[in-house]
């Protein structure tokens, strides 16, 4: 509790850090996310709730505090998953690009090495994800399936505890930016 | 742009974060507005996809099928289903094999396919109608998205009617609803679009074998595959009907009348029952299924043997020497003659001033009622005739039933002329001459009858005097008496004895006895009433008399009454084998039907209580 | 100035992402979906890593296996269930034809009938996104995989392969949405179709009045061409009487089970497709009709006559009547209405009847007012439906009146 009493809203100019990562995680990284996606549900159903590939992008969005860097994270990681789905490529794409841009353009303002932080942001873009690609599957492919709130927000929950570990382990991998 | 360059406050910072997402949104905005109308509107079906998410698919009710007495099937039902492509997801490398797995020849489908290239992309490609259940499965089982997602399979019900027109005039058929009709009072409460039956037992029952359709609410996605059913009302299947008609006596009286032009209808006296009512040439109606060529339907219009004109209840032609034992009853019930009277036969006679011949050209010599009804003398009912007057024959004709509808449920009945002097005068304004009673005494002159009628009219005679209501609806009902006449039994039991010498005393139905079954029956032979015939291409033969023959059986217990009509078959007693045969095929049936020991009473009609058959006052009109 | 500018570059670049990814998308759904290369493409580079993590998986299972089992009975036993799947497959096709026809002809058959070539294959990973249902396994095209193969085990049908791709190709389960098949009950024969409902499936297109019994076994009719006639499918959940026909839920017996391994159909016996003007389609597998066999043609529910039959050869009982009584006055040399001084007898029944007439007791009409009962004599008149029977010896010789 005592980091959320940190203050997380502003963030002095002076001690905003940029990440970087190397060439290597920058691949890996998504790669073993989708991966993860394709494969593990196929065994243990329940992980299919996971969204990896969000959380990379997120991950990678934040760290680098670029919006068009993340935007650009988000787009190939979206791109990837979509080339692996069934649906027409770009969907996954423009969700994660938006997605990638808001998450940088959030960390610009906020300590994104606060946990507390870390949860809500995965919790929010999370459902931001599945009402994006909802909205966009009802718009531009003329889907009429019916948002699932009550499941979205179980999923939002589980991502965020998933995240916290996870963006920690990420954080091992990473390196500040001169 | 300067002014925000040099706003360097936060609140102009905000303003132009908001101008930012406002810029954002409104570009958005019309993306989305560019994207509906360029990419997802494009084409017909895809602007209904849109605004009809959620369909009513309507799911046709099928049509209560036509049964026989004996509730064997007349019509049926089939489902189809025809296979279309759509063309917006039709891919070249497609076509082969979709046409491998139809059975199709693949150049010819891809040429079919390179054909509609041209068109609209709305337009689908029509690629088989009534698709066996073999390639049902393979369209079903590949027409997913991942597959060939273009098929779509279109289900339609589809009448069956018997095959070589059995019954053609009786059933009629079902067509969509016309323009014409649309606007008639009897189809007011109908849609464009409808099927509904056009002739015979489809159009009078109508109302009873159409069912309710059913509605299914389902949710359809941009290329209109079903996602979801939201809701379903079943289709309420129509009634099935049953109908009087014994298959077995039909399919004799169609096969008597191959090659033939004619009517034959046969009648249980007792019930009204129509048993057997065949119009030959007939129709296939299966043409009318579907899509009818309009050089079928044109051929149908304009054949010269006009197979669509319902002889039974529409063709008003003289009745010949059927029409003589009306006038002999006609006779002794005024008492103008008694039995005993008699006439020398010379061939011919002579009155007012004109030679009236008889059909045997060296005369039959001395005839009375008997041997006049057998032999079908026609010099004995010319004095008859002269001797009851126009007005005494016609009473007892329209007594029996001719010269009016008798009422039967069908539509389109016709209803003859019995000339009276009242009737002259109310159509031709002229005064009736006597001359013109002596034709009208052998069934030659103004008088027209329909078989329907002439078998009506011989069924209440049969039946001592009670005329039942004749009808084609097997509703589980007791018949109804149409009307009776106080007839002397004595006098219609001689008119009928020489009906019996006809057949079985050598008379002109000789040719027709048979030796297990007492049938009797009146031949007759007339001349054209009407030269409506005489336009047509059919020429010389269209000059031939008319041959008729009435015969029932048996002469104690008249069950069955049957007339044929053989247009142009010279004379009357070649249409007597016609009867014969029906009648033949009555009892053998009977004797069938002992030996099973299913009821045997045929005439009391076989009822079985069916549920779902048809209950009157359903009757459309 | 300079976040200004930054402001509007971020800006821009995301509007450029986006629109580029708009405009991949609206080229995709105008020309339906063309992006086989980019998905090839990203298929073939997860496969392997997919592969890796499979035989990692199972290399981990074997290597605990072989610390507790020791020795390679773990590889003999993985090779002998792989070989039990292709056997029970081959002895299900042998034993309907066994049932079918003659012993002898039920050798040839299925010596021509079997699928030449089964692919073993393992399932790598389902396909993440809104297509439940649909797996990849890691067989692909340089195998000889194509579109439209069948997926079994040595159970039953699994699904279908609905994309192929070098290394790797995707299957369609049969309970999902899109999936459908043709199958046979075992005891009638009653052919319906089979439709995965997402999760569950059911067999539509039998009529009500038609005998399915709860538990009766449904096998693959062949008539999809996709899966060969005769392979299990599984077995009558529930069965009731619906609207349109019969509700028959089923669950195909093989996705009860693991499949993690399954087999895929290649059917060598299959004829090359022909050059063609036009593309044509090697990536598409479509089977060859089965050979027609006795059962009668399936029935569609809201047809009480034979659909599935060509229009014309489809007649009500009228049709079989007037045929009837046709054969009747040919065998005695009589013109009806026409011929005098004989009467036909319609009760003495012609020599023989076709064979085409015999069975027809099934189509008797379901609410035959007369009860038809059967005839004392095997011979002729009850073969036609709802013509009352008689004994074929007459009591008297025909008639031969004159006046």
């Amino acid at each position: 509790m005592t980091e959320f009493n940190d203050s997380v809203v502003h963030t002095p100019p002076g001690r905003m850090r940029v990440w970087s990562f190397r060439p290597f995680t920058w691949v890996l990284l998504p790669v073993l996310a989708i991966l993860f996606q394709v494969y593990v549900p196929r065994f243990f159903s329940f992980l299919s709730y996971l969204e990896l590939p969000l959380l990379v992008t997120v991950y990678f969005s934040i760290m680098r505090r670029q919006p068009p860097a993340g935007a650009l994270t988000g787009c190939l990681i979206g791109l990837a998953q979509d080339s692996l789905t069934f649906i027409p490529l770009g969907m996954y794409g423009i969700v994660k690009t938006v997605i990638g841009y808001s998450a940088a353009s959030v960390s610009l303002r906020f300590d994104v090495e606060n946990s507390g932080l870390r949860y809500v942001m995965s919790f929010g873009f999370f459902i931001a994800h599945q009402v994006l690609f909802w909205a966009l599957s009802h718009m531009l492919l003329g889907a009429h399936d019916d948002f699932k709130l009550p499941q979205t927000l179980i999923a939002a929950f589980l991502n965020g505890i998933i995240a916290l570990p996870l963006f920690q382990v990420f954080d091992k991998l990473k390196s500040e930016a001169q | 742009m300067v002014r925000f360059v040099h706003d360097e406050t936060y609140s102009g910072a905000a303003k132009v974060a908001v101008f930012q997402y406002l810029t954002v949104a409104v570009f958005i905005f019309l993306l989305v507005g560019y994207w509906d109308l360029q990419v997802r509107n494009e084409g017909l079906y895809n602007s209904k996809a849109q605004q009809n998410q959620i369909k009513s698919l309507p799911m046709p009710a099928p049509r209560g099928r036509i049964l026989d007495r004996d509730g064997r099937v007349i019509v049926d039902n089939h489902a189809s289903f025809r296979l279309v492509l759509s063309r917006e997801g039709l891919r070249d490398d497609h076509v082969e094999p979709i046409a491998r797995g139809l059975n199709l020849d693949v150049q010819d489908f891809q040429a079919r396919v390179r054909r509609f290239q041209r068109r609209p992309s709305y337009f689908t490609i029509p690629v088989k109608e009534e698709l066996t259940s073999g390639e049902l499965a393979f369209v079903e089982s590949h027409r997913n998205d991942l597959m060939f997602p273009e098929m779509e399979l279109i289900k339609s019900q589809f009448r069956l009617y018997p095959k070589d027109g059995i019954a053609s005039h009786l059933i009629g058929y079902v067509g969509e609803i016309s323009e014409a009709e649309l606007n008639s009072q009897e189809w007011a409460n109908h849609n464009p679009g409808d099927l509904i039956g056009k002739m015979g037992v489809e159009r009078f029952y109508n109302d009873t074998l159409t069912g309710i359709d059913g509605q299914r609410q389902v949710r359809v996605d941009n290329r209109m595959n079903t996602r979801e059913v939201l809701g379903m009302k079943p289709a309420v299947p129509g009634k099935d009907l049953r109908l009087t008609i014994d298959l077995d006596l039909q399919t004799v009286a169609e096969m008597a009348l191959e090659g033939k032009r004619g009517a034959v209808i046969a009648i249980a006296p007792a019930t009204g029952d129509i048993l057997a009512y065949a119009s030959a040439p007939g129709y296939d109606p299966n043409l009318f299924v579907g899509r009818m060529k309009s050089s079928e339907l044109k051929g149908l219009l304009e054949d010269p043997t006009k197979p669509l004109f319902n002889r039974v209840i529409q063709s008003q032609l003289a009745p010949g020497s059927t029409f003589k034992p009306f006038v002999a009853l006609a006779a002794l019930e005024s008492g103008a003659i008694d039995e005993n009277f008699s006439v020398h036969c010379a061939g011919s006679a002579t009155f007012y001033g004109r030679v009236f011949k008889c059909h045997k050209k060296g005369g039959h010599g001395t005839v009375n009622l008997h041997s006049a009804i057998a032999q079908s003398c026609d010099v004995y009912f010319y004095n008859v005739g002269r001797m009851t007057g126009i007005d005494t024959i016609a009473k007892y004709a329209q007594m029996a039933g001719l010269g009016k509808k008798t009422g039967i449920d069908l539509p389109g009945e016709k209803e003859g002329v019995v000339p009276s002097s009242a009737w002259k005068i109310r159509t031709q304004r002229e005064k009736w001459y006597e001359g013109e009673t002596i034709s009208v005494a052998i069934g030659q002159g103004a008088v027209t009858v329909t078989p329907l009628q002439l078998a009506y009219a011989y069924s209440g005679l049969l039946n001592n005097g009670v005329w039942m209501r004749p009808h084609i609806l097997d509703d589980g009902h007791p018949p109804q008496v149409d009307h009776t006449a106080d007839i002397n039994p004595l006098n219609l039991a001689k008119v009928l004895d020489g009906m019996c010498a006809v057949v079985n005393e050598g008379g002109t139905g000789a040719a027709v006895h048979m030796s297990d079954i007492v049938l009797c029956g009146k031949t007759g032979t007339a001349q054209r009433a009407s030269n409506d015939l005489l336009k047509t291409k059919l020429g010389e033969e269209a000059f031939r008399d008319d041959a008729w023959f009435v015969g029932f059986a048996s002469r104690e217990n008249p069950e069955i009454v049957v007339v044929a009509l053989y247009e142009n078959g010279m004379h009357g007693p070649l249409a007597a084998p016609i009867v014969r045969d029906v009648i033949k095929a009555f009892y053998d049936k009977k004797a069938r039907q002992k030996q099973s020991g299913a009821p045997q009473n045929l005439a009391a009609a076989v009822r079985v209580p069916g549920s779902d058959l048809a209950s009157p006052g359903l009757r459309s009109r | 100035m300079d976040g200004l500018f930054s402001r509007y570059r971020n800006l821009s670049a995301l509007l450029l992402l986006l629109a580029g990814q708009l405009i991949l998308l609206a080229w995709q759904i105008k020309s339906n979906g063309e992006t086989r290369l980019l998905r090839v493409w990203a298929v073939t580079a997860v496969t392997p890593m997919a592969r890796g993590m499979e035989l990692t998986r199972d290399g981990l299972g074997g290597f605990f296996a072989r610390w507790f089992m020791a020795g390679k009975l773990e590889q003999d036993n993985a090779q002998l269930r792989r070989q039990t799947a292709q056997l029970e497959i081959k002895n299900q096709l042998l034993q309907e034809q066994m049932q079918q026809s003659g012993r002898a002809q039920a050798l040839l058959e299925f010596r021509s009938q079997l699928p030449s070539k089964s692919l073993p294959s393992r399932i790598i990973g389902s396909a993440p996104g809104v297509q439940s249902g649909v797996f990849i396994l890691d067989r692909g095209s340089l195998e000889g995989v194509k579109r439209g193969m069948a997926v079994v085990t040595g159970e039953g049908i699994v699904g279908q392969v609905v994309a192929s791709y070098p290394t790797a190709s995707l299957m369609m389960l049969a309970s999902s949405q899109g999936f459908a098949a043709g199958v046979t009950s075992q005891k009638s024969r009653t052919r319906g179709l089979l439709k995965g409902e997402g999760g569950t499936c059911h067999i539509f297109g039998i009529r009500n009045e038609q005998p399915v019994d709860k538990d009766e076994w449904f096998y693959t009719s062949g008539e999809d061409r996709i899966f060969p006639r005769g392979l299990r499918v599984g077995q009558a959940r529930a069965v009731k009487d619906g609207v349109d026909g019969k509700e028959i839920e089923v669950r195909p017996i093989a996705l009860d089970g693991d499949f993690a391994e399954v087999l895929i159909l290649l059917d060598a016996v299959h004829g090359q497709i022909p050059e063609l003007a036009t593309p044509s389609n090697p990536d598409v597998q479509i089977l060859d009709a089965p050979a027609p066999d006795q059962n009668g043609p399936m029935t569609d529910p809201a047809s009480p006559a034979t659909p599935g039959e060509a229009p014309s050869a489809m007649r009500t009982d009228a049709d079989r009547i007037r045929d009837h009584y046709k054969r009747v006055v040919e065998s005695q040399n009589f013109q009806v209405g026409t011929t005098p001084y004989r009467a036909p007898d319609f009760n003495r029944q012609p020599a023989a009847a076709p064979p085409a007439l015999a069975p027809a007791t099934g189509a008797v009409p379901d609410n035959q007012a007369v009860p038809v009962k059967p005839s004392p004599e095997p011979a002729s008149a009850a073969k036609v439906p709802g013509l009352i029977s008689q004994p074929s010896q007459r009591p008297k010789p025909p008639a031969q009146d004159r006046p």
